[in-house]
C-alpha cells in the first residue's frame, strides 16, 4: 500500500537555528545546517547537522515533531544511530542557499533566497524532501524578518527539475535531465547565461556542453566576450570551437588574440579549417572581405537541374545560405546567380546556363561595409558575393552578418566599469 | 593595412596597460568631495594633515589591492561574496551602509557641479537639475562612453595643483619633514577633516567599484600582476594630486592667514600658475571630476544591491524587466541631486561632511574584505599574507576609534578631555 502523507511543509531559512531536544527533554544542540542527497527524483534531507564542525547528522525518522519553536527526538540521542556525511551529500546552508544558480525556465541567472522543505510519510517512512528554491523578494525579507511587508506578495518557486547548480560540487551530482534541459534552450539564451556568469562558472558550464551547443552560443555573444572566452579556454577546446565556427566568426575572434595564441590554436584546428581562416585573417577589418563568408556554394553552368538538385543535398549542411546559388567557369569566374526557388521550379533536364541571371550585384573585397550594406538594402538581398578585380568569387556576405555590424550590441555597455576607458586596459595584452 | 592597424593597437594597447582599474579609481577618488577636504585641510592646518595623508594612502594602496586580488581571483564582485559567505542580514548592513554612503558622495558630486557652475554665475537651481538629467539620460541612452572622456579629460585639469604648487616653491624641507612627523590634535574640527580626509581617499564604493572593474575586464589571477601595478600607480597618483592640493593651500592661504570661506577659495592655490583664470581653470576641474563620479556613483550602487540580492540588472534591460535596478539608479540620483539643492543648505559642507561620512562607514566594508581576502577556500594561494591582514586590522581599528572620538568631541567635548586625560594625553 503506498501510503503518502504531509506532515509539514516549512521554510529552510526558518528551520536554521531551531533548537532540537531530545525525548527526556535533553537540549542536545541546534540545526546548523541540513545534509542532502541527490540521487532519486527529489533531491532529500539525510540528516541534519546539530554540533558546530561535527559531520554526526541525525536522521529524518528520529524525528518525532518539528516545527519552527522545536525539534523533537523520538528516543535519546545516541551517537549510534546517528549517521556521517556521505561523499555525494551536500549542505544546503553551505552550499546552496544563497548561490547563484541558474534558472533555465527563465534562462537567467538567480539567486537562492531560501528553500522549502516538505516533510512527509511514505510507506512507514518518513522523508523530508526539497520541493523548490525561492528566488522572489518574499523569500529575500523573510530572511530579513520582515516577510509581513510582502504579505500579497506570492513566492517565487523555482521548482527542482528547472535549476542548475553553477558549481559542480560533485561529479555524482550531475543529474540525467539536466543536460537535456540546457539542450533545450537556444544558443542566444545560452550566450546570455554565459555573459552573466564569472570566468570559473563560465568554464564548468561550457564543460557540460558539447562542441557543437557551445560554438552555437559562442557565435551569439559579442565579440569581446567571445576573445575572453575563447583566450581563457583549455587550447585544444578552443581549437574544437573554432572549427564548429563559420570561417568567418572563427576568423574575427582569432584576429582580436594576441599573434602567437592565434597561431597557436591554428595549429591545433584541422588544416583545411585553418587554412580557410588564415585567408580570412589577412582582410582588414571593416572590408567586405573581413565580413565575408568562404562558405557558399557554387555550380557550373553546363549541369543540370536534377544534378545541381541531387549536389545540393550533400553541400547544404556546411553552407551559410543555399538561397542563392552562384553559377561559375572553371577559373571561379562569377557568371551569374539563380534562386533556390527558380532551381526547383524549373524542369530537371534545364542547365544552369539557361536560369541564371547575369546581371549581378557584387562587392569588391576591398569595400567597407558600408558599401556593401548600401548594395544589400537597395537590392533587397539576402546575400552579396564578394568578388576580386579578376571577378573571381571569393566569398559571400549575408544580410545577418552586416545586420551584426550596423547594429551595435547593446550588452557590451551592460557593466558597470564601462567608465574604464577600454576593455583592455590594465590587462598587459600589448 | 593590418599591420598598421596592428601597431596602433599595440600603441593604443601599451598606453591603456597603464590606465586600468586602478588608475581610473584614482582620478575618480580625488572628486569634489576630495578637492574640498584637501583644501580645507590644507588651508585651516597647514602641512600638518600630511603625515595623515601618507598613512591613508599606504592604506587606500592595501585596500585597492585586497579588492582587485579578490576580483581576479575569483572572478566576483564584492557584494556577491558577502552574500555568498555572510548571508542575506549581513549582507543587508552592507548595503545599507553603501547605500548611504554612495547617496552621500553623490550629493557631494552635484555641489561640486554646482559649486563650478557658480563660478561662472549660473545658480545651482539650474546646474544641478539639468546636469542630473544629463548623466540620468545618457547612462540611460548608452551614449554615456563618448561624453565620459570629455570629463575625464576635464579631470586633468587638477594635475595643474601640481605645477602651480611647484612655482609657488614652498619650503620643501618643512614640507617632506611634516609628511613623516605624525600630527594629532583631539579637537572635533582636526578629527573631522583627518576622518574625512582618510574617507576621501579610501572610499567604500572604491572598493565596490575596483573589484568589479577587475571581474568585468576578465582579469584572472593570472593577468595579476599588471593589476597590481596598476592598483599601486592609482594609489600614487591619488597621493600625488592630494598632497600638491595640500602643499599648494597651505602655502598660498594658511601661511598668509586666509581662512577658506567656501570651496571656491581653493582656487586662489592655482593663481602662481593660471593668474587670473585661476577660478576658471579650477571650476572645469571641479566640473569633470564631480560629473565623472556623478556618472559612476548611482551607477555602480545599482550593481551593487542588485548583484547582492539576485535582481535583474543592465542598462540595455527594460525598467520593467529590471525595477530594482533602475530604481536604484533613480533614487540615487535624485537624493543626491535633492540634497544639493535643499535651499539653505551649504554646498561646502555637503562636499566635506559626506567624506567624513565615508570614512565613518568604511570599517564594515573593510572588515567583509579582509575576511573574504583571508579566507583560504575563496582565494587558495591568493590569500591574504599574515602581515597584510595585521595592517588592515590595526588601520580599521584605529578608524573606529577616530570616529568615535570624533562623536564623542562633538557631543561631549569635556568627557573628551577627561578620557584623554585618563590615558595620559
Amino acid at each position: 500500500m503506498n501510503q503518502f502523507k504531509v506532515l509539514g511543509e516549512f521554510y529552510f531559512s526558518q528551520l536554521l537555528g531551531t533548537s532540537i531536544y531530545d525525548k527526556s527533554g535533553h537540549n542536545i544542540g541546534k540545526i546548523r545546517d541540513m545534509a542532502v542527497r541527490w540521487d532519486g527524483a527529489y533531491p532529500q534531507i539525510v540528516g541534519i547537522k546539530h554540533i558546530r564542525k561535527s559531520q554526526v547528522l541525525i536522521t529524518i525518522d528520529q524525528i518525532a515533531s518539528c516545527s519552527y519553536k522545536e525539534v523533537r527526538l523520538k528516543e535519546n540521542f545516541e551517537i549510534e544511530k546517528a549517521v556521517t556525511l556521505h561523499e555525494n551529500d551536500i549542505y544546503m546552508s553551505k552550499w546552496l542557499l544563497d548561490k547563484q544558480i541558474i534558472d533555465l525556465k527563465g534562462s537567467k541567472m538567480v539567486r537562492v533566497n531560501d528553500i522549502t522543505l516538505s516533510w512527509v510519510m511514505q510507506e512507514n517512512m518518513q522523508r523530508m524532501i526539497l520541493v523548490a528554491v525561492d528566488i522572489g523578494v518574499k523569500g529575500l525579507f523573510r530572511r530579513l524578518g520582515l516577510e509581513f511587508l510582502f504579505k500579497n506578495h506570492k513566492n517565487e518557486l523555482l521548482s527542482w527539475q528547472y535549476i542548475k547548480q553553477l558549481e559542480s560540487w560533485n561529479s555524482n551530482l550531475q543529474i540525467s535531465y539536466e543536460k537535456q534541459q540546457v539542450s533545450e534552450l537556444h544558443p542566444a539564451d545560452i550566450a546570455d547565461l554565459l555573459e552573466e556568469m564569472d570566468y570559473k562558472q563560465r568554464a564548468n558550464f561550457i564543460d557540460s556542453l558539447d562542441d557543437q551547443q557551445a560554438s552555437d552560443a559562442l557565435v551569439e555573444m559579442d565579440l569581446d566576450s567571445q576573445v575572453e572566452i575563447i583566450e581563457q579556454m583549455d587550447e585544444q577546446r578552443a581549437s574544437d570551437l573554432l572549427e564548429e565556427m563559420a570561417p568567418d566568426e572563427a576568423a574575427d575572434i582569432l584576429v582580436e588574440l594576441p599573434a602567437g595564441k592565434s597561431a597557436e590554436l591554428l595549429n591545433l584546428m584541422e588544416v583545411d579549417d585553418a587554412e580557410e581562416v588564415r585567408e580570412l585573417m589577412q582582410h582588414e577589418e571593416g572590408t567586405a572581405g573581413a565580413l565575408m563568408t568562404t562558405e557558399f556554394i557554387a555550380f557550373s553552368a553546363e549541369l543540370m537541374t536534377e544534378e545541381v538538385i541531387n549536389q545540393l543535398r550533400e553541400l547544404a549542411p556546411e553552407a551559410e545560405t543555399i538561397y542563392y546559388l552562384y553559377v561559375v567557369d572553371q577559373a571561379e569566374h562569377l557568371q551569374g546567380v539563380l534562386s533556390l526557388r527558380e532551381l526547383i521550379v524549373a524542369s530537371p533536364k534545364t542547365t544552369l546556363h539557361e536560369l541564371m541571371h547575369t546581371k549581378l550585384r557584387t562587392v569588391y573585397v576591398t569595400d567597407d561595409h558600408q558599401r556593401v550594406a548600401e548594395i544589400i538594402n537597395k537590392y533587397g538581398l539576402l546575400a552579396v558575393p564578394v568578388v576580386d578585380k579578376q571577378g573571381i568569387i571569393l566569398g559571400i556576405i549575408t544580410v545577418d552578418d552586416i545586420i551584426d555590424i550596423l547594429i551595435p550590441d547593446r550588452g557590451k555597455l551592460d557593466t558597470y566599469s564601462w567608465f574604464a576607458l577600454s576593455k583592455w586596459g590594465g590587462r598587459g595584452r600589448s | 593595412m593590418m599591420n598598421i592597424f596592428k601597431n596602433m593597437r599595440i600603441r593604443l594597447g601599451l598606453f591603456l596597460a597603464v590606465m586600468g582599474p586602478g588608475v581610473v579609481t584614482a582620478f575618480a577618488d580625488n572628486d569634489a568631495g576630495g578637492i574640498a577636504t584637501y583644501a580645507t585641510a590644507g588651508a585651516k592646518y597647514g602641512y600638518g594633515l600630511l603625515f595623515t595623508l601618507l598613512i591613508s594612502t599606504i592604506c587606500l594602496a592595501i585596500a585597492q589591492e585586497i579588492s582587485a586580488r579578490t576580483g581576479a581571483v575569483t572572478g566576483r564582485g564584492l557584494s556577491d561574496l558577502i552574500r555568498e559567505l555572510f548571508g542575506v542580514k549581513w549582507t543587508f548592513l552592507a548595503m545599507t551602509v553603501l547605500l548611504i554612503a554612495n547617496i552621500g558622495t553623490t550629493a557631494s558630486e552635484f555641489s561640486g557641479i554646482a559649486t563650478s557652475f557658480e563660478i561662472f554665475g549660473v545658480s545651482k537651481f539650474i546646474a544641478v537639475p539639468v546636469m542630473g538629467l544629463v548623466v540620468w539620460w545618457s547612462v540611460l541612452k548608452g551614449n554615456y562612453s563618448r561624453i565620459e572622456k570629455v570629463f575625464f579629460v576635464l579631470c586633468a585639469t587638477f594635475l595643474s595643483y601640481i605645477v602651480s604648487g611647484v612655482i609657488i616653491n614652498p619650503p620643501w624641507e618643512e614640507v617632506l619633514l611634516a609628511s613623516v612627523t605624525p600630527t594629532f590634535a583631539r579637537d572635533a574640527d582636526f578629527l573631522m577633516i583627518a576622518i574625512g580626509l582618510i574617507g576621501t581617499t579610501i572610499t567604500p564604493w572604491g572598493q565596490f567599484y575596483i573589484q568589479a572593474a577587475v571581474v568585468d575586464k576578465g582579469i584572472t589571477a593570472k593577468d595579476y600582476k599588471y593589476t597590481f601595478w596598476d592598483v599601486m600607480l592609482g594609489a600614487f597618483f591619488t597621493w600625488f594630486i592630494a598632497f600638491f592640493v595640500i602643499v599648494a593651500t597651505a602655502t598660498t592661504l594658511h601661511a598668509n592667514a586666509i581662512s577658506i570661506e567656501t570651496v571656491k577659495d581653493a582656487a586662489i592655490a592655482l593663481r602662481p600658475l593660471a593668474g587670473v583664470y585661476a577660478s576658471t581653470l579650477f571650476s572645469f576641474g571641479l566640473l569633470g571630476a564631480s560629473m565623472l563620479a556623478a556618472f559612476i556613483l548611482p551607477l555602480s550602487t545599482a550593481y551593487a544591491v542588485c548583484e547582492a540580492f539576485g535582481f535583474e540588472s543592465g542598462v540595455s534591460k527594460s525598467s520593467k524587466e529590471a525595477p530594482v535596478f533602475f530604481g536604484v539608479y533613480t533614487m540615487t540620483i535624485v537624493l543626491g541631486a535633492g540634497i544639493a539643492l535643499w535651499p539653505g543648505i551649504s554646498l561646502d559642507l555637503i562636499m566635506l561632511l559626506s567624506q567624513v561620512v565615508n570614512g565613518v562607514l568604511l570599517p564594515p566594508i573593510l572588515i567583509f574584505m579582509v575576511l573574504i581576502a583571508s579566507n583560504e577556500s575563496i582565494m587558495g594561494k591568493y590569500k591574504n599574507p599574515k602581515w597584510y591582514n595585521v595592517i588592515s586590522w590595526i588601520f580599521t581599528i584605529v578608524l573606529i576609534i577616530l570616529t568615535l572620538m570624533l562623536l564623542i568631541s562633538t557631543i561631549a567635548p569635556e568627557v573628551m578631555d577627561s578620557l584623554m586625560k585618563l590615558i595620559g594625553l
